[in-house]
């Protein structure tokens, strides 16, 4: 019995050498390890050997099964690999050519520029308020400090509409319609589209983009410093560390004093260009204290309160950021130009 | 406003240089906006008298001058010019002088002065010429080539010309905001730079005896050619003076006076016009000049059009510019007891125009309310530089000094002489003004300590009147020409401007940080464009004034379009009732530059007339056409289509949470007519219709030259984005036991939609059925014409349980035969 064991060991080890083919493997299998296979009949005949041998004998034929088994089994591990190897040279892909084109759109460039700049200001504690385009005069200019028929008005080319209203020549009425109805402390800024009567050129459009923005508090804890503070780490924010910054005195009805922000030209740092008019300098934004009979006109007592205001063209600070001279850009929509914006607006950390 | 620098130096000696002046006034609120250094168009040019004028020997027009060049020498000329007189004082141009406006037609600068050849001595006639006698076309200054330039007697022979006119000079032009009225005159500015600097302002010196204290006013009761003047509007001109002049000979004014006025952009005129801008723009009171002979009565009356004798109304008038105005009632005019004169402040009549022939003059100087020139001004559309000025207002107490100073100069140039009392009726005298100034509220404001000596000499330096008044108070009488100085915050400003706002430090306000509120409206619009921009829509801004026509085709949902008072042009009359126009004018735009495709969207404002007043509704639109998603090479792509700007709006409903409450119905034949009647949709938000969805209408895309089908969706925001601010729903873990699928299909009328049939299933439905989807919808073949089948997926699960086949098999035969007997539908096997 032991030597038929042994024979048989010997004989499955043999065909089942490194070259056997998987017909061959297969019928290895299926003559000694089959439903009535050669291991099988051995079994079958167990009965057969003396009772001290048959420990031995089970033990022999369990380790030739064992060594049969492990060595098709490692037959057929070396087969599949050598199919995957095969597979694997076929049907290459050129990695180079493009993906399947997922659709995906693009931010229009002013909404990322106004999107980051009131992150900005509401990561200094202002909220952010939406208010309305169509307006009437008291909301657009009486309270503001633009008294009727005075030249003030000029600076700023009205629509009017039906109804004895008009469109809001800027943001600044939202700083009124925010104050009529809450007391301070304030710090909001309102963002929105503003109209002026010049037709769309390179310089100029009929509808843009403005923010106004404005803290309010007991006298003397808003001060003019403060708006320098304030509007100095705006600029440095938006426009970059390096930035230099500088007020100008100027002259708006609703603000008093007032004064207008400069920075360093972005394009010659200050050295002096064509754009900049050889001044090294860039006006970004009209600014001031709110003027006494603004805060009257919205029941504030000036000697109790007091507060600061900026205002700013969305469409100016990108054009200066963008380093695009043409505001029409903006509003032709050309997919060439829109294109090259990032889908979405990057959040600051706050 | 102009301002020569060398008119500037008459009243303030400045050592600073032009690009220091430049950067301190623009930063002190008066922004230059150039620096024009003007040279002169001449060279070796000197002031020279003619001493002797003979015939020329051999030509008859020609003279021969013996001309003294004071230190310059004496030189032998000849000259041809008419005018050449012995006596006279003109400019002489020695050999080697370059001219820029000799040997060509023109005066202009047409090279610079270094390209002109330089003088050379000619023989003219056999005789030779050391020089030339020259015109002011020859010098650069103007066309005029009539005669050799007579300079005023006073000129200082042997002076070079250049520097005797100030020729060689740099002009500033200084952007003047509209509460600066006393910076539109060369001494106002000249007080600024005296301010900022720190330097003693030295008014003109004017010796007139109008000056004494009303000295000049006496006129009452005088007879006959006494002039008298009756304002019947004093609270539109608090204060009119007038000064009649006798024996002027018009002609043309002094050179330095015409170069000047030019230099501030005038053009001169004659010698008594010249005079009153020439002080409007020294002093900034405007003055007008009136043929006297022309005013009846010598009496003038200020009065509104609407005050004419006898109850009447002045319905036009022609102004010097000989065009015909209509007047409005409310308008001031300076008249005579006949007629009217002037429109006041704006501009003089024809009727009583300075002309060669005039001999007499009444100057007049008043102060007109600023808001009654606007009014008038604006209405006629006429600007003057008269009316800028008393539209911003001028000094309220000048009108004498500027009277006093144009007599004098026209008494210089043209002669005249002052022939009579001047009238000065001021029947509403400026009240005083006196402002407690508290310093703590100047610092308060600033946001720094400004010492209270600062504060006094600042202020003083504008020509304020400052006293003591108590523990860090002031007394302050702001002057005249400032009516913008009244409270802290005015004077606060004057200080912060004068001082520089680079000494005010720049600190950040303190504030208690508490978290604050977040922008729900503001997160709406950020996620519902981040939606769009992922689902493959790139965002668009149009602008909101449209054409009627396109309101009409594209009228939005529902109010009438809002036309606009003073539209930029007839195309661009009204505002958009919907945001599809924009978006097509876009499309247009992109596939007009060989763009394949165009998928985008806009969130803005729709303007619609409601009840009488316009309002406002926000909206998003978006728009697709072409090629929507490609796949990779060589796959198929999928076009844009009803079914996938479906499938945007419906993931960003989803993703909003809304998608339950949102429903798409058919939309009615003539609901949008600008839509394909069998591919339109209404959208509902919980029953109301808040947009559209569908393709455009075949006919449209031909007018608007469209090759590929093109989808449009507009809806109105206010409803989601006030549910946006609603709390989502509960939150569950997902289910424990499986779901079973039974499908089935059922073949149906044509015309029944998806959500009639899944309405139908879902009232046959057991609690068990979890979900029901359309999978298949197929018409033709083995179905009946006007049928269709549609092919459902049922989803059934129980929550407490596996269910068993036998159980779902029973529930959903149940259902086969509910909804079937419902729809009227057979069951397709
Ligand atoms: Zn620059």
């Amino acid at each position: 019995m032991r030597e038929q064991l042994e024979a048989l060991r010997a004989a499955a080890l043999a065909e089942l050498g490194d070259r056997a083919s998987a017909e061959q493997i297969e019928a290895v299998r299926v003559r000694v390890l089959g439903r009535g296979g050669e291991l099988t009949e051995v079994m079958r005949r167990m009965r057969e050997v003396p009772a001290a041998e048959r420990p031995a004998i089970g033990q022999l034929v369990n380790q030739v099964k064992r060594e049969i088994e492990s060595r098709l089994e490692a037959l057929q591990e070396r087969q599949r690999a050598a199919a995957l190897a095969r597979s694997l040279g076929e049907a290459r892909l050129d990695v180079t050519l493009p993906g399947a084109r997922i659709p995906r759109g693009r931010l229009h460039p002013l909404t990322l520029v106004m999107e980051q700049m009131l992150d900005i200001f509401a990561s200094m504690g202002f909220e952010v308020a939406a208010t309305q385009d169509v307006e009437d005069d008291f909301h657009n200019f009486e309270a503001l400090n633009f008294p009727p028929d005075h030249p003030a008005r000029e600076m700023q080319d009205t629509f009017f509409l039906p109804g004895g209203m008009l469109l809001r020549t800027h943001t600044s009425n939202g700083q009124i319609r925010v104050m009529q109805h809450r007391k301070p402390p304030l710090a909001v800024v309102c963002p929105g589209n503003c109209y002026r009567r010049d037709e769309l050129s390179v310089r100029a459009s009929p509808m843009f983009g403005q923010i106004e923005g404005f803290m309010v508090d007991r006298a003397g804890r808003v001060t003019m410093a403060h708006l320098k503070g304030v509007l100095s780490e705006f600029a440095r924010a938006f426009y970059g560390p390096q930035t230099a910054v500088r007020f100008r005195a100027s002259f708006f009805p609703f603000t008093e004093p007032s004064a207008e922000l400069d920075i360093s030209c972005l394009l010659c740092a200050g050295a002096g260009c064509r754009v900049c008019k050889q001044s090294g300098w860039t006006e970004i934004l009209g600014s001031g204290m709110i003027h006494p009979n603004v805060l009257r006109k919205v029941g504030y007592d000036p000697a109790e309160y007091q507060g600061f205001a900026f205002g700013m063209g969305v469409e100016r600070q990108a054009l200066l950021k963008l380093g695009v001279d043409d505001m029409r850009l903006f509003f032709e929509n050309d997919l060439r130009f829109l294109g090259q914006f990032p889908s979405f607006a990057a959040r600051s950390a706050s | 406003m102009k301002l020569p620098l060398s008119w500037l130096g008459e009243f303030v000696r400045l050592e600073a240089d032009t690009g220091e002046l430049c950067r301190r006034l623009t930063l002190a609120g008066l922004e230059v906006e150039s620096a024009e250094r003007v040279a002169p168009g001449f060279s070796g040019v000197f002031v020279a008298r003619v001493l002797k004028v003979e015939r020329h020997p051999n030509a008859d027009r020609l003279n021969l001058c013996d001309v003294d060049a004071g230190a310059v020498g004496r030189f032998s000329v000849v000259c041809g010019a008419p005018n050449v007189t012995p006596g006279m004082t003109a400019p002489f141009a020695r050999l080697g002088a370059r001219l820029i406006g000799s040997g060509h037609g023109g005066g202009q600068c047409l090279a610079s002065l270094q390209e002109v050849p330089p003088l050379q001595a000619a023989v003219i006639r056999g005789v030779r010429s050391e020089g030339m006698l020259c015109s002011e076309r020859e010098l650069g200054f103007s066309e005029d080539h009539a005669g050799i330039l007579a300079l005023p007697d006073d000129a200082p022979l042997g002076a070079e010309l250049a520097s005797y006119l100030r020729a060689d000079d740099t002009v500033l032009d200084i952007a003047i905001t509209p509460n600066r009225g006393d910076c539109l005159s060369i001494l106002g500015l000249a007080r600024e730079v005296a301010a900022l600097f720190g330097l003693k302002l030295k008014p003109p010196a004017i010796k007139s005896a109008l000056l004494m204290p009303r000295a000049g006013q006496a006129n009452a009761g005088n007879g006959g050619g006494a002039l008298s003047v009756d304002i019947l509007a004093p609270e539109l001109c608090p204060h009119y003076a007038g000064l009649p002049i006798s024996g002027v000979q018009i002609g043309p004014s002094p050179i330095w006076m015409r170069r000047r006025l030019e230099l501030c952009g005038m053009r001169a005129l004659n010698n008594v016009v010249d005079a009153t801008n020439y002080v409007m723009l020294e002093l900034g009171q405007p003055l007008h000049a009136f043929d006297r002979a022309h005013i009846a009565a010598s009496r003038i009356v200020v009065r509104r059009a609407g005050q004419a004798p006898g109850g009447a109304l002045d319905r036009e008038f022609v102004t010097l510019d000989n065009t015909r105005r209509a007047l409005d009632p409310a308008d001031l005019l300076i008249a005579d007891p006949e007629k009217p004169l002037a429109i006041a402040g704006i501009m003089g009549g024809l009727n009583s125009e300075v002309g060669a022939a005039t001999t007499d003059l009444l100057l007049e100087s008043a102060y007109f309310e600023p808001m009654t020139i606007s009014r008038t001004a604006r209405r006629l559309g006429l600007k003057s530089e008269a009316s800028y000025r008393f539209e911003r207002a001028i000094d309220r107490a000048g009108q004498i000094r500027a009277l006093a100073r144009v007599a004098e100069l026209i008494g210089a140039s043209a002669g005249g002489k002052v022939s009579g009392a001047a009238v000065d009726a001021e029947p509403r005298p400026a009240p005083a003004r006196q402002v407690m100034l508290d310093l703590g509220a100047v610092n308060s404001i600033l946001g720094v300590a400004v010492p209270g000596a600062e504060v006094r000499q600042r202020l003083r330096a504008l020509g304020a009147k400052v006293k003591s008044a108590g523990a860090r108070r002031l007394m302050v009488a702001p002057p005249p020409f400032r009516p913008d100085l009244n409270e802290a915050a005015d004077f606060a400003e004057e200080i912060a401007r004068l001082k520089g706002l680079a000494e005010i430090p720049a600190t950040l306000p303190e504030r208690a940080s508490t978290p604050a509120t977040p922008n729900d409206y503001r997160g709406f619009m950020r996620a519902a464009r981040e939606m769009m921009v992922g689902a493959g829509l790139t965002e668009v801004k149009t602008i909101a004034f449209i054409a009627p026509a396109d309101n009409q085709r594209y009228p939005g949902m529902g109010g009438g379009a809002v036309p606009v008072t003073n539209p930029l042009s007839a195309e661009l009359g009204e505002l958009r009732l919907s945001l599809a126009p924009g978006l097509l004018g876009a499309l247009r735009f992109n596939l007009n530059r060989q763009a394949a495709a165009f998928h985008a969207f806009e969130i803005g404002k729709v303007f619609a007339m409601r009840g009488g007043a316009p309002g406002e509704h926000e909206r998003l639109a978006a728009i697709s056409c072409g090629d929507f998603a490609l796949g990779a090479v060589g796959q198929p792509a999928t076009a844009a289509s009803f079914w996938t700007l479906k499938g945007v709006l419906e993931q960003w409903l989803i993703a909003l949470g809304a998608a339950a409450r949102v429903e798409f119905e058919a939309a009615g034949e003539a609901e949008h007519h600008f839509l394909h009647p069998g591919r339109a949709a209404r959208v509902l938000f919980e029953g109301e219709p808040i947009g559209y969805l569908g393709e455009l209408h075949p006919a449209e895309a031909v007018r608007l030259e469209l090759t590929n089908p093109c989808v449009l969706t507009e809806l109105d925001l206010v409803h989601l984005i006030a549910y946006g601010f609603q709390p989502r729903q509960q939150v569950t873990g997902p289910p424990r036991y499986p779901a079973v699928r039974r499908d089935l299909a059922l073949v149906v009328e044509r015309d029944v939609s998806a959500a009639q049939v899944i309405a139908a299933i879902r009232e046959a439905a057991s609690p068990l059925l979890e979900s029901v989807e359309v999978f298949d919808v197929y018409e033709g073949g083995s179905i009946a014409p006007g049928k269709k089948s549609m092919a459902l997926a049922c989803r059934y699960r129980a929550k407490d349980r596996t269910l068993t086949d036998e159980e779902v098999n029973r529930t959903h035969g149940e259902l086969v035969e509910g909804a079937r007997r419902r729809l009227g539908a057979e069951l397709r096997q």
